[in-house]
């Protein structure tokens, strides 16, 4: 299959992904490359898609994809892969504030570190940090899990709704409302099965899977102080 | 929604290019205004004031008046104004003045007069630059790319809080206290309640703009006797609001971000030859190669990088 080189410099992002989106559609792999830390790379990508992203990337790279598989070599702006509902989106180095934010399925995989708020209101799928979870990760997660490999900032899994967040290593601190609970085994299974594709599973690992408390759905404005960490 | 820069460059030179740059790559954060701190060759005696008048058709009356309140305190032009106009009625000037007796007490008397003319930055070294319009259309009214320098601080301002005026844009001066300039992206929540304490103490706030707040806040810290670290430490805590800002006097620039991780800046910093910016592809624009890039996307951070003057000196 031949690749695709599609240059970003200084021209216009909706023409580049226009053509991004054409050579998907030809069924070319696509090298992405002087990325130069742009915004909106490779938005709304088709199922099937291959696309490489040279360097690093801006805001919003990979969003609303329904399939493509995504690979970004260095860094991310914010809310990589944000209201994705498949495919898959690696990031080599660092993902930037609110990665895989809203997205509603597929697998953000980050192989450094993520910045705040990681999986903000995210509602299905999973986004996978080998690196350190930034502060408030998980905040109002409706669905889906967060996993981190290298431990979490302050303020961890906060306000969450139904969606999970595993860590392995230290917590520097949980956000509000959050129970930890020890996994059972079906469910390190479960994730396992997540990390086992991307050649990142390891059974000896110590996980702490974080969850709702549950008490915060019920909010009222008089409870208003048990809350607010303000 | 702002953008905010900050460059510190190896060794003196055309630093105003680099600031245009780093704001044209962040005019889509906000284009109503633009403004530029450019820390130049220190002067050993004098001031150089950046400033504007609201009406250009009372020009010679506002400077008149101006000229005799300086000479009130013992003070006159080294070098006479010079006008920057264009269309709009404002129009923007630039003056070396000698030392008036006591800049504070000076200072407090002409901010009397900024119904209808306004100091804008008063430093041995400091200029701001600040008028309405994007990065390139500012610069090259009043020739921002050609200044020279060491380090300095850029905006693009999107006004949420205020009205677009030529004056309620950024940086802001830390009046009284010569070359000391910020810039802001965010909100401050408790602006009013701050505003209210600060006024009851004397300080005098020239725009309605909630980002003016965090240079009178930086005054009233320095002169309680704070260094500008321990000043951004405090803020932390003491301001309400989402904010990154950054702070800049002769020896460098400083900056302090919010509790809640809201508002980003990325820096490039190659020994000392530095960029900061709230969105990489800014910083990009100065270093285009391969290089380690700082997100600084936690909550509650502080920091603060030398200019080379500063290095020199310590």
């Amino acid at each position: 299959m031949s690749e695709v080189i599609i240059e970003v410099g200084d021209r216009g992002i909706r023409e580049i992904n226009r053509e991004i989106r054409v050579a998907c559609e030809a069924g070319s792999k696509i090298r992405v490359t002087n990325t130069l830390s742009r915004h909106n790379l490779g938005v709304g990508l088709p199922k099937g898609g291959e696309i490489i992203f040279e360097g690093s990337v801006g805001y919003y790279c990979g969003g609303l994809n329904t399939g493509a598989t995504i690979s970004i070599e260095r860094n991310t702006g914010w809310a990589v892969g944000e209201g994705m509902t498949d495919g898959l989106i690696t990031v080599g180095g660092y993902a930037g504030m609110s990665a895989g934010a809203a997205m509603m399925g597929g697998t953000i995989h980050i192989k450094g570190d993520s910045g705040p708020r990681c999986g903000v209101a995210m509602k299905g799928g999973h986004i996978v940090v080998e690196g350190k979870i930034g502060y408030q990760s998980g905040f109002m997660a409706h669905s889906g899990k967060i996993i981190a490999l290298g431990g979490a900032g302050a303020s961890c899994a906060d306000a969450l709704w139904e969606g999970e967040v595993w860590v392995a290593g230290e917590v520097e601190s949980l956000g509000v409302d959050v129970d930890v609970l020890e996994p059972t085994a079906e469910e390190v299974a479960e994730v396992d099965a997540v990390l086992e594709p991307l050649g990142l599973k390891d059974t000896s690992r110590e996980w702490r899977k974080m969850v709702s408390g549950q008490r915060l759905w019920y909010f009222e404005s008089r409870d208003a102080n048990a809350w607010l960490m303000i | 929604m702002c953008g905010i820069a900050g460059r510190i460059l190896g060794s003196f030179g055309k630093l105003g290019d680099d600031l245009v740059e780093l704001m044209d790559a962040q005019e889509h954060r906000g284009a109503d205004s633009t403004g530029f701190a450019i820390y130049g060759a220190p002067r050993e005696d004098g001031y150089i004031l950046r400033g504007m008048g609201f009406d250009r058709e009372q020009m010679s009356g506002d400077l008149d008046e101006f000229q005799l309140l300086l000479k009130e305190h013992g003070a006159d032009y080294i070098e006479e104004p010079t006008i920057i106009t264009d269309d709009q009625k404002h129009y923007c000037f630039r003056m070396v003045i000698s030392d008036p007796r006591d800049l504070t007490s000076w200072i407090t008397e002409a901010d009397h007069l900024s119904d209808h003319i306004e100091v804008q930055s008063c430093g041995r070294s400091l200029e701001i630059i600040k008028d309405i319009g994007g990065s390139k259309q500012v610069a090259d009214k009043h020739g921002v790319r050609d200044m020279f320098g060491s380090h300095g601080l850029g905006h693009a301002r999107l006004a949420t809080e205020s009205s677009v005026l030529p004056n309620a844009s950024h940086p802001f001066w830390a009046r009284p206290f010569p070359d000391v300039a910020i810039v802001h992206n965010g909100q401050i929540t408790d602006y009013f309640t701050w505003r209210d304490r600060l006024q009851r103490q004397g300080y005098r706030f020239l725009t309605e703009n909630d980002s003016e707040l965090i240079a009178v806040w930086v005054s009233d810290q320095i002169k309680a006797g704070l260094s500008m670290e321990q000043a951004l430490k405090k803020s932390i805590d003491s301001i309400d609001g989402v904010f990154t800002y950054m702070i800049a006097d002769p020896s460098g620039i400083g900056f302090a971000k919010d509790r809640f991780a809201m508002k980003p800046l990325v820096v490039i910093d190659q020994a000392g030859d530095l960029a900061a910016a709230t969105e990489e592809q800014a910083v990009r624009r100065i270093f285009s190669g391969e290089c380690d890039v700082i997100n600084h996307d936690g909550p509650g951070i502080t920091d603060f990088w030398p200019a080379v003057s500063g290095r020199l000196a310590a």
